[in-house]
């Protein structure tokens, strides 16, 4: 088998990863967080339904307060392609947008950065976002050249700038969609974060992520923007060569709540992914959220009956939940 | 004039310019580089434009390179842009020399020799399996990251504009390495994105932003023929303002004419004085460099 350069520094880094974990054995595994985490589990077979009602029971069933506060948005916005469903839909979009406000959120505003395209408000025109999101050009922030300030320690780096939209905001919200990722395995609201990085500062696409290390880059920003909710756009997700070459998967799923990874360890268990083996949910697991299945509250639907099994591309076979 | 195509962007540009001389991305922000240069591009001989190279001036760091705002703090690829304003203003002092050496010295990770060892033990075990050439060095948005289309094409134009000044073996080799890379990133389609052909096996597709801005960069070099033809139909079916910009630009620093399609000025400060330089009388020939 024929490994893509990627794989084989990945690899490598493995490699001496396991050394030095077998050398540090103290720093194995991190002492338990206390508690539990909920998680909301909506069904919804399609966009056209209630949207904004499910958010909103969603929101209140994760116990989340969001009265005066300063809410951003942040759907999953990467490039277009009318033949399959890369982006988080608009419907999601609106619908948080409305429930948050009905929710009493003192100011709701939609922001993203794309990894690859430089004209974020074309791409949102394609997405239908500008079309059909009421007010569009006063609410929506391209966070890839918003204004920005530093942010110290990020991960092996002194810092990182990141944009003030983001770093004013009370509130996070994480509207990202269910996909499969050919790198990081599964992309789901913490990996979302990614476009919360200024192209302006670090380029199209965002290297410097890759350089610092994907799983601890995601690990890292969830860190930062702790302050956060997330709601995942399973209705239409993606399986295969995600996050753009992939193809449709209807899970029929909206998945909420304020712990992001028992949120995504959550997707990851509807999508057939075992969270366990996902390298960044591994990292964040008990210093940033739990992802134990038995520890994660889980509202609204029951997980049993919603597994539907994304396909994996064969370097992420070894992820399949059993 | 004032109410032309050009005209409605030149004033625009003005009504935007932050009393530091600078320009945001939008209209009421910070000051950035890249929207300043490309302003600055645009009102060339102006008194907004000299007010902008003092502010430009002042970002330059004591490496050569330019950082891409007053607030971060490290040399950045939009460094390329400064060389070729400095050269467009007839300025080749140590800025514009300090700011050629900088651009001489970045070069994408990729082509760090330790990287590179790891790449051809990798290969000779038949580890790794790549198609891209890294042998051939572009440039960076940022040092120690990978280089990439947009990057690298800027870098061309600048480098290209300083040939005359600075005849060096070392800048003609970067030159030609630097197209050669481009070429070698293109898309199966014929255009090209930000700098990947493939992901996991599957063929990516190209872009026209980034088709427009490879093509400034390759400008004068042989065999772009059909790579026009493909950037002609990118710009008649493009939704995208930024695309359609750099796309005119390309056609016309190629010796194309494009009359550019009258719209509403744009609220992106950056996408109007794009717009601006590829107007048909607009500065479109400080980006062209000589044959």
């Amino acid at each position: 088998m024929k490994l893509k350069r990627r794989d084989f520094f990945t690899m490598a880094g493995t490699v001496g990863l396991a050394g030095y974990a077998a050398w540090d054995t103290h720093k194995a595994a991190p002492p338990k967080r206390p508690g539990t985490s909920a998680v909301a589990v909506m069904k919804a077979a399609s966009y056209t339904v209630d949207l904004a009602g499910k958010i909103t029971a969603g929101i209140r069933a994760c116990g989340l307060e969001v009265r005066g506060q300063r809410v951003l948005l942040k759907p999953n916005l990467v490039e277009f392609d009318p033949n399959t469903c890369i982006n988080t839909n608009v419907a999601v979009i609106a619908a948080a947008y409305e429930a948050f406000l009905k929710l009493g959120a003192a100011d709701v505003q939609i922001g993203e950065g794309p990894g690859h395209r430089r004209d974020t408000i074309a791409l949102a025109e394609l997405a239908r976002y500008r079309g059909e999101l009421e007010k569009f050009d006063s609410i929506f922030v391209d966070l890839n050249r918003d204004d920005v300030s530093p942010v110290m320690n990020f991960s092996d780096r002194d810092r990182i700038y990141l944009p003030n939209t983001a770093l004013r905001a009370d509130l996070v919200v994480s509207l990202a969609k269910m996909k499969t990722h050919h790198w990081a395995g599964a992309t789901l609201s913490m990996k979302n974060f990614f476009g919360l990085v200024p192209g302006a500062v670090y380029g199209w696409p965002k290297n410097e992520l890759h350089q610092v290390g994907i799983p601890e880059s995601i690990v890292e920003l969830t860190r930062i923007f702790h302050r956060s909710f997330a709601i995942v756009d399973g209705i239409m997700g993606m399986e295969g060569n995600g996050p753009i070459q992939g193809t449709p998967k209807q899970a029929g799923v909206l998945v909420m709540g304020s712990d992001l990874p028992a949120v995504d360890a959550t997707c990851c268990r509807i999508m057939g992914i075992d969270p366990n083996k996902v390298e960044y949910l591994q990292m964040a697991s008990e210093k940033l959220g739990i992802t134990e299945e038995a520890r994660i509250e889980q509202r609204g639907e029951k997980l049993a009956g919603l597994r539907t099994d994304f396909q994996l591309v064969k370097q992420f076979s070894g992820l399949r939940l059993a | 004039m004032a109410g032309s195509y050009l005209g409605t962007r030149l004033n625009a540009l003005r009504k935007a310019q932050n009393l530091d001389g600078g320009w945001p991305y939008f209209a009421g922000k910070q000051s950035w580089l890249e929207p300043t240069l490309y302003a600055a591009l645009a009102l060339h001989g102006e008194p907004e434009a000299d007010m902008a190279w003092a502010l430009v001036s002042s970002w330059q760091q004591k490496d050569g390179g330019w950082r891409p705002s007053a607030e971060v703090g490290f040399p950045h690829a939009t460094t390329a842009l400064a060389v070729t304003v400095a050269a467009a203003r007839g300025e080749f002092g140590s800025p514009f020399q300090n700011g050629v050496h900088w651009l001489l010295s970045a070069v994408g990770a990729e082509a760090q020799l330790y990287r590179r060892a790891i790449l051809a033990v990798g290969s000779a075990f038949g580890l790794v399996e790549d198609q891209r050439d890294y042998s051939l060095k572009g440039w960076p948005w940022k040092l120690d990251t990978a280089s990439w289309v947009e990057p690298t094409s800027h870098a061309l134009v600048a480098l290209k504009k300083a040939a005359p000044k600075i005849p060096s073996k070392d800048l003609r080799e970067r030159v030609r390495l630097g197209e050669e890379m481009l070429l070698n990133v293109r898309c199966t389609d014929g255009g090209w994105n930000y700098g990947n052909r493939t992901a996991r096996g599957d063929e990516l597709v190209s872009y026209p932003e980034t088709t427009g801005i490879a093509l400034v960069g390759l400008q004068g070099h042989a065999e772009l023929g059909p790579v026009l033809d493909l950037a002609g139909k990118m710009l008649r079916e493009t939704a995208s303002p930024m695309a359609r910009a750099w796309l005119t630009i390309a056609m016309q620093v190629n010796g194309i004419f494009v009359e550019p399609k009258d719209t509403k000025v744009s609220a992106d400060v950056l996408i109007t004085a794009l717009e601006a330089l590829g107007a048909t009388d607009g500065n479109h020939a400080l980006l062209k460099v000589a044959a």
